[in-house]
Protein backbone atom coordinates (compact mmCIF):
# COMPACT_ATOMS: atom_id res chain seq x y z
CA UNK A 1 0.00 0.00 0.00
CA UNK A 2 1.32 3.42 -0.85
CA UNK A 3 1.94 5.80 2.01
CA UNK A 4 -0.58 8.63 1.99
CA UNK A 5 -0.07 11.57 4.28
CA UNK A 6 -3.38 12.20 6.08
CA UNK A 7 -4.32 15.80 5.34
CA UNK A 8 -7.87 15.88 6.68
CA UNK A 9 -10.12 13.86 8.98
CA UNK A 10 -12.00 11.90 6.24
CA UNK A 11 -8.70 11.06 4.51
CA UNK A 12 -7.20 9.95 7.84
CA UNK A 13 -10.24 7.76 8.55
CA UNK A 14 -9.98 6.24 5.08
CA UNK A 15 -6.28 5.54 5.64
CA UNK A 16 -6.93 3.88 8.99
CA UNK A 17 -9.72 1.76 7.49
CA UNK A 18 -7.39 0.67 4.69
CA UNK A 19 -4.67 -0.20 7.20
CA UNK A 20 -7.15 -2.26 9.29
CA UNK A 21 -8.34 -4.07 6.17
CA UNK A 22 -4.78 -4.87 5.27
CA UNK A 23 -4.05 -5.96 8.85
CA UNK A 24 -6.79 -8.54 8.58
CA UNK A 25 -5.49 -9.77 5.24
CA UNK A 26 -1.79 -9.86 6.08
CA UNK A 27 -1.01 -9.12 9.73
CA UNK A 28 2.79 -9.41 9.42
CA UNK A 29 3.17 -7.12 6.38
CA UNK A 30 0.76 -4.66 7.91
CA UNK A 31 2.70 -4.51 11.15
CA UNK A 32 5.84 -3.69 9.19
CA UNK A 33 4.02 -1.08 7.14
CA UNK A 34 2.55 0.51 10.26
CA UNK A 35 5.91 0.51 11.98
CA UNK A 36 7.49 2.18 8.94
CA UNK A 37 4.73 4.75 8.80
CA UNK A 38 5.01 5.59 12.48
CA UNK A 39 8.78 5.86 12.17
CA UNK A 40 8.42 8.26 9.23
CA UNK A 41 5.78 10.22 11.10
CA UNK A 42 8.02 10.46 14.16
CA UNK A 43 11.00 11.52 12.03
CA UNK A 44 8.90 14.20 10.36
CA UNK A 45 7.66 15.39 13.75
CA UNK A 46 11.17 15.59 15.19
CA UNK A 47 12.56 17.36 12.14
CA UNK A 48 9.69 19.82 12.28
CA UNK A 49 10.42 20.44 15.97
CA UNK A 50 14.10 20.95 15.17
CA UNK A 51 13.35 23.39 12.39
CA UNK A 52 10.86 25.16 14.64
CA UNK A 53 13.55 25.56 17.26
CA UNK A 54 15.81 26.99 14.56
CA UNK A 55 13.12 29.47 13.60
CA UNK A 56 12.54 30.29 17.27
CA UNK A 57 16.15 31.31 17.60
CA UNK A 58 16.33 33.26 14.37
CA UNK A 59 15.19 36.52 15.96
CA UNK A 60 18.02 36.21 18.50
CA UNK A 61 20.47 35.59 15.67
CA UNK A 62 19.09 38.48 13.67
CA UNK A 63 19.43 40.66 16.75
CA UNK A 64 23.06 39.71 17.19
CA UNK A 65 23.64 40.26 13.47
CA UNK A 66 22.24 43.75 13.65
CA UNK A 67 24.74 44.91 16.27
CA UNK A 68 26.87 47.77 14.96
CA UNK A 69 30.11 45.83 15.48
CA UNK A 70 28.79 42.99 13.38
CA UNK A 71 27.78 45.41 10.68
CA UNK A 72 31.27 46.79 10.68
CA UNK A 73 32.67 43.26 10.36
CA UNK A 74 30.48 42.60 7.38
CA UNK A 75 31.57 45.68 5.47
CA UNK A 76 32.66 45.24 1.86
CA UNK A 77 36.30 44.91 2.86
CA UNK A 78 35.54 42.02 5.19
CA UNK A 79 33.16 40.05 3.00
CA UNK A 80 34.43 36.50 2.67
CA UNK A 81 35.92 35.44 -0.65
CA UNK A 82 36.35 31.92 -2.06
CA UNK A 83 39.78 30.59 -1.20
CA UNK A 84 41.92 27.62 -2.06
CA UNK A 85 44.06 26.47 0.81
CA UNK A 86 45.81 23.29 1.71
CA UNK A 87 49.03 21.65 2.65
CA UNK A 88 51.82 19.61 1.18
CA UNK A 89 54.38 17.42 2.84
CA UNK A 90 57.19 15.03 2.16
CA UNK A 91 57.52 12.38 4.81
CA UNK A 92 60.28 9.79 4.91
CA UNK A 93 60.29 6.99 7.42
CA UNK A 94 62.48 4.00 8.11
CA UNK A 95 60.47 1.25 9.78
CA UNK A 96 62.74 -1.57 10.90
CA UNK A 97 65.38 -0.30 8.48
CA UNK A 98 63.26 -0.29 5.32
CA UNK A 99 62.74 3.17 3.80
CA UNK A 100 59.30 4.48 2.85
CA UNK A 101 58.80 7.75 0.94
CA UNK A 102 55.48 9.40 1.44
CA UNK A 103 54.69 12.59 -0.49
CA UNK A 104 51.23 14.03 0.25
CA UNK A 105 49.29 17.04 -1.00
CA UNK A 106 45.82 18.06 -0.04
CA UNK A 107 43.81 21.02 -1.24
CA UNK A 108 40.81 22.61 0.42
CA UNK A 109 38.30 24.66 -1.51
CA UNK A 110 36.16 27.05 0.54
CA UNK A 111 33.27 28.88 -1.12
CA UNK A 112 31.25 31.12 1.19
CA UNK A 113 27.79 32.09 -0.03
CA UNK A 114 25.94 34.92 1.66
CA UNK A 115 26.22 35.23 5.42
CA UNK A 116 25.34 31.70 6.37
CA UNK A 117 26.42 29.21 3.76
CA UNK A 118 29.74 27.55 3.14
CA UNK A 119 30.68 24.94 0.59
CA UNK A 120 33.89 23.17 1.51
CA UNK A 121 35.80 20.29 0.06
CA UNK A 122 39.16 18.64 0.60
CA UNK A 123 40.88 16.20 -1.70
CA UNK A 124 44.10 14.36 -0.88
CA UNK A 125 46.69 12.85 -3.13
CA UNK A 126 49.29 10.69 -1.49
CA UNK A 127 51.82 8.13 -2.49
CA UNK A 128 53.43 5.40 -0.46
CA UNK A 129 56.64 4.57 -2.28
CA UNK A 130 58.80 1.62 -1.28
CA UNK A 131 61.71 -0.26 -2.83
CA UNK A 132 60.50 -3.25 -4.80
CA UNK A 133 62.65 -6.32 -5.46
CA UNK A 134 64.09 -6.42 -8.97
CA UNK A 135 63.34 -2.74 -9.65
CA UNK A 136 65.44 0.32 -9.05
CA UNK A 137 64.13 3.31 -7.18
CA UNK A 138 60.92 3.67 -5.17
CA UNK A 139 57.47 2.80 -6.48
CA UNK A 140 53.92 2.88 -5.25
CA UNK A 141 50.43 3.76 -6.42
CA UNK A 142 49.02 7.26 -5.93
CA UNK A 143 45.98 7.23 -3.67
CA UNK A 144 43.27 9.80 -4.36
CA UNK A 145 40.57 10.58 -1.84
CA UNK A 146 37.78 13.09 -1.42
CA UNK A 147 38.14 13.63 2.30
CA UNK A 148 35.06 15.80 2.50
CA UNK A 149 32.68 17.66 0.22
CA UNK A 150 30.01 19.30 2.29
CA UNK A 151 27.53 22.13 2.39
CA UNK A 152 27.24 23.95 5.71
CA UNK A 153 24.31 26.10 6.73
CA UNK A 154 24.78 28.23 9.84
CA UNK A 155 21.17 28.10 11.02
CA UNK A 156 21.71 30.10 14.20
CA UNK A 157 24.49 30.76 16.74
CA UNK A 158 24.03 27.30 18.20
CA UNK A 159 23.38 25.09 15.22
CA UNK A 160 25.11 24.41 11.93
CA UNK A 161 23.59 21.89 9.55
CA UNK A 162 26.01 19.98 7.35
CA UNK A 163 25.01 17.81 4.42
CA UNK A 164 27.24 15.75 2.14
CA UNK A 165 30.45 13.92 2.80
CA UNK A 166 32.10 14.99 6.04
CA UNK A 167 34.95 13.88 8.29
CA UNK A 168 33.50 11.56 10.91
CA UNK A 169 33.51 13.38 14.25
CA UNK A 170 34.73 10.47 16.36
CA UNK A 171 37.53 11.56 18.68
CA UNK A 172 39.62 14.60 17.84
CA UNK A 173 42.40 13.37 15.59
CA UNK A 174 40.49 12.75 12.38
CA UNK A 175 38.63 16.02 12.30
CA UNK A 176 40.99 18.46 13.94
CA UNK A 177 44.57 17.18 13.90
CA UNK A 178 44.90 15.10 10.72
CA UNK A 179 46.45 17.62 8.24
CA UNK A 180 50.23 17.25 8.01
CA UNK A 181 50.89 20.88 8.91
CA UNK A 182 48.84 20.58 12.11
CA UNK A 183 49.91 17.23 13.56
CA UNK A 184 52.84 17.26 15.97
CA UNK A 185 54.06 13.78 15.00
CA UNK A 186 53.73 12.62 11.42
CA UNK A 187 52.72 9.05 12.20
CA UNK A 188 49.03 8.27 12.76
CA UNK A 189 47.89 7.08 16.19
CA UNK A 190 47.20 3.33 16.26
CA UNK A 191 43.55 3.88 17.22
CA UNK A 192 42.86 6.42 14.45
CA UNK A 193 40.89 3.96 12.23
CA UNK A 194 38.42 3.25 15.07
CA UNK A 195 35.08 4.91 14.41
CA UNK A 196 36.00 7.02 11.38
CA UNK A 197 34.85 4.72 8.59
CA UNK A 198 36.65 3.16 5.63
CA UNK A 199 38.03 6.43 4.22
CA UNK A 200 37.90 8.65 7.31
CA UNK A 201 34.56 10.13 6.29
CA UNK A 202 30.81 9.68 6.43
CA UNK A 203 28.12 10.50 3.90
CA UNK A 204 24.89 11.95 5.21
CA UNK A 205 23.83 14.78 7.47
CA UNK A 206 25.21 16.30 10.62
CA UNK A 207 24.06 18.83 13.19
CA UNK A 208 26.83 20.60 15.07
CA UNK A 209 27.66 23.74 16.93
CA UNK A 210 29.38 25.45 19.80
CA UNK A 211 27.99 27.86 22.35
CA UNK A 212 28.88 29.42 25.69
CA UNK A 213 26.93 27.80 28.52
CA UNK A 214 28.36 30.39 30.94
CA UNK A 215 31.30 32.80 31.13
CA UNK A 216 33.68 29.94 31.88
CA UNK A 217 32.19 26.96 30.03
CA UNK A 218 31.81 26.40 26.31
CA UNK A 219 30.02 23.38 24.92
CA UNK A 220 30.49 21.89 21.47
CA UNK A 221 28.55 19.03 19.95
CA UNK A 222 28.09 17.10 16.71
CA UNK A 223 25.48 14.46 15.91
CA UNK A 224 25.34 12.71 12.57
CA UNK A 225 23.87 9.99 10.45
CA UNK A 226 25.86 8.35 7.69
CA UNK A 227 24.55 6.23 4.84
CA UNK A 228 26.28 3.24 3.29
CA UNK A 229 28.31 4.03 0.18
CA UNK A 230 30.45 1.51 -1.69
CA UNK A 231 31.51 4.00 -4.33
CA UNK A 232 35.30 4.47 -4.23
CA UNK A 233 36.78 6.99 -3.31
CA UNK A 234 33.70 8.22 -1.44
CA UNK A 235 32.88 5.05 0.46
CA UNK A 236 31.33 5.18 3.90
CA UNK A 237 29.53 3.03 6.45
CA UNK A 238 25.96 3.19 7.71
CA UNK A 239 26.35 4.66 11.17
CA UNK A 240 24.88 7.15 13.58
CA UNK A 241 26.69 8.85 16.39
CA UNK A 242 27.86 11.99 18.02
CA UNK A 243 30.55 13.79 19.91
CA UNK A 244 30.29 16.35 22.68
CA UNK A 245 32.95 18.41 24.37
CA UNK A 246 33.11 20.81 27.29
CA UNK A 247 35.76 23.53 27.06
CA UNK A 248 36.88 25.61 30.03
CA UNK A 249 38.53 28.69 28.45
CA UNK A 250 40.09 29.94 31.71
CA UNK A 251 41.78 26.59 32.34
CA UNK A 252 42.27 25.99 28.60
CA UNK A 253 41.00 22.47 29.14
CA UNK A 254 38.67 20.51 26.91
CA UNK A 255 37.06 17.21 27.88
CA UNK A 256 34.89 15.28 25.49
CA UNK A 257 33.38 12.00 24.50
CA UNK A 258 32.29 10.26 21.29
CA UNK A 259 29.76 7.57 20.56
CA UNK A 260 28.91 5.68 17.41
CA UNK A 261 26.46 2.93 16.62
CA UNK A 262 27.01 0.88 13.48
CA UNK A 263 23.81 0.26 11.57
CA UNK A 264 25.28 -2.56 9.52
CA UNK A 265 27.21 -5.83 9.94
CA UNK A 266 27.67 -6.60 13.63
CA UNK A 267 25.78 -3.43 14.73
CA UNK A 268 28.25 -2.71 17.49
CA UNK A 269 28.75 0.37 19.64
CA UNK A 270 31.98 2.37 19.70
CA UNK A 271 33.08 4.74 22.45
CA UNK A 272 35.76 7.39 22.67
CA UNK A 273 37.00 10.12 24.99
CA UNK A 274 39.47 12.96 24.55
CA UNK A 275 41.32 15.61 26.55
CA UNK A 276 43.15 18.72 25.38
CA UNK A 277 44.93 20.84 27.97
CA UNK A 278 47.18 23.85 27.49
CA UNK A 279 48.27 25.15 30.89
CA UNK A 280 48.30 28.92 31.16
CA UNK A 281 51.70 29.05 32.80
CA UNK A 282 53.63 26.86 30.34
CA UNK A 283 53.89 26.60 26.52
CA UNK A 284 52.78 22.99 26.92
CA UNK A 285 50.14 21.25 24.86
CA UNK A 286 48.79 17.93 26.11
CA UNK A 287 46.41 15.86 24.01
CA UNK A 288 45.06 12.42 24.75
CA UNK A 289 42.46 10.12 23.32
CA UNK A 290 40.91 6.76 24.22
CA UNK A 291 38.81 4.58 21.91
CA UNK A 292 36.99 1.33 22.53
CA UNK A 293 35.36 -0.93 19.98
CA UNK A 294 34.90 -4.62 19.23
CA UNK A 295 37.67 -4.34 16.63
CA UNK A 296 40.19 -3.07 19.11
CA UNK A 297 40.80 -0.56 21.85
CA UNK A 298 43.58 1.74 22.83
CA UNK A 299 44.81 5.16 23.84
CA UNK A 300 47.45 7.75 23.04
CA UNK A 301 48.89 10.62 25.07
CA UNK A 302 50.88 13.35 23.36
CA UNK A 303 52.59 16.19 25.22
CA UNK A 304 54.32 18.91 23.16
CA UNK A 305 56.47 21.63 24.69
CA UNK A 306 57.64 24.85 23.03
CA UNK A 307 61.11 25.88 24.16
CA UNK A 308 60.25 29.59 24.16
CA UNK A 309 60.96 29.91 27.89
CA UNK A 310 64.62 28.95 27.58
CA UNK A 311 66.93 31.94 28.22
CA UNK A 312 69.38 31.30 25.35
CA UNK A 313 69.04 31.37 21.51
CA UNK A 314 65.62 32.86 22.01
CA UNK A 315 64.70 33.18 18.34
CA UNK A 316 65.60 29.56 17.60
CA UNK A 317 64.07 28.22 20.79
CA UNK A 318 60.70 29.86 20.28
CA UNK A 319 60.52 28.08 16.90
CA UNK A 320 61.41 24.71 18.40
CA UNK A 321 58.97 22.23 19.89
CA UNK A 322 59.73 18.89 21.49
CA UNK A 323 57.05 16.21 21.26
CA UNK A 324 56.46 12.76 22.66
CA UNK A 325 53.67 10.23 22.26
CA UNK A 326 52.90 7.06 24.15
CA UNK A 327 50.26 4.75 22.74
CA UNK A 328 48.93 1.29 23.23
CA UNK A 329 46.53 -0.85 21.24
CA UNK A 330 44.71 -4.06 22.12
CA UNK A 331 43.19 -6.24 19.42
CA UNK A 332 39.44 -6.92 19.64
CA UNK A 333 37.40 -10.01 18.69
CA UNK A 334 36.45 -8.58 15.26
CA UNK A 335 38.97 -8.09 12.46
CA UNK A 336 39.77 -4.75 10.84
CA UNK A 337 42.49 -4.49 8.20
CA UNK A 338 43.17 -0.85 9.04
CA UNK A 339 44.14 -1.71 12.62
CA UNK A 340 47.20 -3.52 13.96
CA UNK A 341 46.81 -7.34 13.83
CA UNK A 342 48.40 -7.83 17.29
CA UNK A 343 48.63 -5.98 20.57
CA UNK A 344 51.08 -3.12 20.05
CA UNK A 345 52.80 -0.43 22.07
CA UNK A 346 54.62 2.53 20.56
CA UNK A 347 56.73 5.26 22.11
CA UNK A 348 57.78 8.22 19.95
CA UNK A 349 59.73 11.40 20.61
CA UNK A 350 60.74 14.14 18.23
CA UNK A 351 61.47 17.75 17.42
CA UNK A 352 59.54 20.22 15.26
CA UNK A 353 61.12 23.40 13.96
CA UNK A 354 58.87 26.15 12.57
CA UNK A 355 60.91 27.97 9.91
CA UNK A 356 58.06 30.41 9.26
CA UNK A 357 54.26 30.48 9.45
CA UNK A 358 53.17 27.34 7.63
CA UNK A 359 56.57 25.77 6.98
CA UNK A 360 57.71 23.13 9.43
CA UNK A 361 60.49 20.56 9.64
CA UNK A 362 60.12 17.45 11.81
CA UNK A 363 62.35 14.68 13.00
CA UNK A 364 61.35 11.90 15.33
CA UNK A 365 62.28 8.50 16.61
CA UNK A 366 59.93 5.77 17.74
CA UNK A 367 60.13 2.25 19.10
CA UNK A 368 57.33 -0.19 18.38
CA UNK A 369 56.80 -3.22 20.62
CA UNK A 370 54.62 -6.12 19.51
CA UNK A 371 54.58 -9.90 19.35
CA UNK A 372 55.55 -9.62 15.67
CA UNK A 373 58.88 -8.12 16.70
CA UNK A 374 60.18 -4.86 18.07
CA UNK A 375 61.26 -2.27 15.50
CA UNK A 376 62.70 1.23 15.40
CA UNK A 377 60.86 3.87 13.39
CA UNK A 378 62.73 6.99 12.23
CA UNK A 379 60.73 9.76 10.57
CA UNK A 380 61.75 12.97 8.83
CA UNK A 381 59.28 15.39 7.29
CA UNK A 382 58.88 18.82 5.78
CA UNK A 383 55.36 20.26 5.65
CA UNK A 384 53.95 23.43 4.19
CA UNK A 385 50.56 25.16 4.41
CA UNK A 386 49.34 27.65 1.78
CA UNK A 387 46.36 29.97 1.20
CA UNK A 388 45.32 31.37 -2.19
CA UNK A 389 42.35 33.73 -2.46
CA UNK A 390 40.29 33.61 -5.68
CA UNK A 391 39.48 37.32 -5.60
CA UNK A 392 41.56 40.38 -5.11
CA UNK A 393 41.85 41.24 -1.43
CA UNK A 394 42.90 44.39 0.30
CA UNK A 395 46.35 43.79 1.80
CA UNK A 396 47.01 45.06 5.25
CA UNK B 1 14.08 -0.30 17.34
CA UNK B 2 17.69 0.83 17.79
CA UNK B 3 17.48 3.08 14.75
CA UNK B 4 14.47 4.84 16.20
CA UNK B 5 16.14 5.27 19.56
CA UNK B 6 19.26 6.73 17.98
CA UNK B 7 17.27 9.07 15.79
CA UNK B 8 15.19 10.23 18.73
CA UNK B 9 18.33 10.68 20.85
CA UNK B 10 20.08 12.67 18.10
CA UNK B 11 17.18 15.01 17.58
CA UNK B 12 16.52 15.35 21.31
CA UNK B 13 20.19 16.20 21.91
CA UNK B 14 20.19 18.87 19.20
CA UNK B 15 16.90 20.30 20.36
CA UNK B 16 17.84 20.22 24.03
CA UNK B 17 21.20 21.90 23.52
CA UNK B 18 19.67 24.58 21.30
CA UNK B 19 16.89 25.33 23.81
CA UNK B 20 19.36 25.31 26.71
CA UNK B 21 21.67 27.69 24.87
CA UNK B 22 18.79 29.97 23.95
CA UNK B 23 17.70 30.06 27.59
CA UNK B 24 21.24 30.95 28.64
CA UNK B 25 21.36 33.70 26.01
CA UNK B 26 18.16 35.24 27.33
CA UNK B 27 19.39 35.09 30.96
CA UNK B 28 22.85 36.60 30.37
CA UNK B 29 23.62 39.88 28.61
CA UNK B 30 25.90 39.61 25.55
CA UNK B 31 29.56 39.40 26.48
CA UNK B 32 30.52 42.48 24.50
CA UNK B 33 28.06 44.50 26.59
CA UNK B 34 29.45 42.94 29.76
CA UNK B 35 32.99 43.78 28.68
CA UNK B 36 31.94 47.32 27.87
CA UNK B 37 30.24 47.63 31.26
CA UNK B 38 33.35 46.33 32.98
CA UNK B 39 35.64 48.61 31.02
CA UNK B 40 33.63 51.81 31.35
CA UNK B 41 34.30 52.54 35.04
CA UNK B 42 37.98 51.69 34.60
CA UNK B 43 38.27 54.10 31.67
CA UNK B 44 36.61 56.84 33.66
CA UNK B 45 38.80 56.13 36.67
CA UNK B 46 41.94 56.26 34.55
CA UNK B 47 41.00 59.52 32.81
CA UNK B 48 42.72 62.73 33.98
CA UNK B 49 40.79 64.47 36.77
CA UNK B 50 40.52 67.77 34.91
CA UNK B 51 38.80 66.18 31.90
CA UNK B 52 36.14 64.17 33.72
CA UNK B 53 33.93 66.89 35.22
CA UNK B 54 34.42 69.63 32.61
CA UNK B 55 34.08 67.61 29.38
CA UNK B 56 30.71 67.59 27.63
CA UNK B 57 28.89 64.19 27.31
CA UNK B 58 29.98 63.73 23.67
CA UNK B 59 33.63 63.98 24.63
CA UNK B 60 33.10 61.45 27.43
CA UNK B 61 31.52 59.02 24.99
CA UNK B 62 34.58 59.00 22.71
CA UNK B 63 37.11 57.48 25.13
CA UNK B 64 34.58 54.89 26.30
CA UNK B 65 33.99 53.76 22.71
CA UNK B 66 37.74 53.56 22.26
CA UNK B 67 38.07 51.56 25.45
CA UNK B 68 35.35 49.19 24.26
CA UNK B 69 37.25 48.68 21.03
CA UNK B 70 40.49 48.10 22.95
CA UNK B 71 38.74 45.67 25.27
CA UNK B 72 37.28 43.79 22.32
CA UNK B 73 40.70 43.59 20.70
CA UNK B 74 42.24 42.19 23.89
CA UNK B 75 39.37 39.74 24.24
CA UNK B 76 39.73 38.79 20.56
CA UNK B 77 43.44 38.09 20.97
CA UNK B 78 42.73 36.01 24.06
CA UNK B 79 40.11 33.96 22.27
CA UNK B 80 42.32 33.62 19.22
CA UNK B 81 45.11 32.11 21.33
CA UNK B 82 42.73 29.94 23.34
CA UNK B 83 40.69 28.56 20.42
CA UNK B 84 43.09 28.44 17.48
CA UNK B 85 46.05 27.34 19.60
CA UNK B 86 44.09 24.36 20.88
CA UNK B 87 44.75 22.47 17.65
CA UNK B 88 47.40 24.23 15.60
CA UNK B 89 50.12 26.80 15.45
CA UNK B 90 48.48 30.23 15.53
CA UNK B 91 48.64 31.58 11.95
CA UNK B 92 49.79 35.03 10.94
CA UNK B 93 47.19 37.55 9.88
CA UNK B 94 45.70 37.22 6.42
CA UNK B 95 43.86 39.89 4.42
CA UNK B 96 40.41 40.57 5.96
CA UNK B 97 38.34 38.87 3.24
CA UNK B 98 40.49 35.73 3.36
CA UNK B 99 40.30 35.74 7.14
CA UNK B 100 36.50 36.03 6.99
CA UNK B 101 36.33 32.81 4.96
CA UNK B 102 38.90 31.01 7.11
CA UNK B 103 37.10 31.90 10.32
CA UNK B 104 33.78 30.69 8.92
CA UNK B 105 35.49 27.42 7.99
CA UNK B 106 36.91 27.16 11.50
CA UNK B 107 33.55 27.92 13.04
CA UNK B 108 32.21 24.79 11.38
CA UNK B 109 35.33 22.66 11.79
CA UNK B 110 36.38 23.62 15.32
CA UNK B 111 32.86 24.48 16.51
CA UNK B 112 33.88 27.84 17.94
CA UNK B 113 31.05 29.99 19.21
CA UNK B 114 29.39 32.87 17.41
CA UNK B 115 30.94 35.31 19.87
CA UNK B 116 34.41 33.78 19.42
CA UNK B 117 34.05 34.03 15.65
CA UNK B 118 33.13 37.69 15.83
CA UNK B 119 35.89 38.68 18.26
CA UNK B 120 38.62 36.63 16.55
CA UNK B 121 37.65 38.04 13.16
CA UNK B 122 37.75 41.54 14.60
CA UNK B 123 41.17 40.92 16.13
CA UNK B 124 42.57 39.32 12.99
CA UNK B 125 41.37 42.06 10.67
CA UNK B 126 42.34 45.07 12.79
Amino acid sequence: MSIIEPKSEPVRQACLAAVHREAKASPRRSAKSLSRRFLRFRCALLLTALLASTQFQLPLYAQSQSQPTQDADQSDNDKPVPIFTGSAGYITDFTGGSPDLHPIASGILLIPIGDRWLIESRASFEDDMVQQPGRSGFHGPVEKEVDYAQVDFIANPYLTVTVGRFLTPFGIYNERLYPVWIRNLQSDPLILPIGIGPSNASTGAMFRGGFSASQSVTINYAVYFSALSNLTPVDSERTAGGRAGVFFPKLRLELGGSFQHRLQDERSNLFGAHVIWQPNSLPLDIRAEVARSREGSGYWIEPAYRLSQLPFLRDEMRRTQIVARVQQFWVGPLANDALQPVNTQVFEAGVNYYFMDGLKGSFNYGRQFSSQGNVNVWTMAATYRFVLPFERTRNQ
Amino acid sequence: MNKRRILVAMCALSLGSAVFAAAQEIKEPPKSVAVAQEQQPTAVANAPEAETPSQPPAANAKPSARSIEAAERIEGEKRFRTNCGRCHQAPHKFPPRVMATAIRHMRVRAMITDEDQRLILRYMTQ
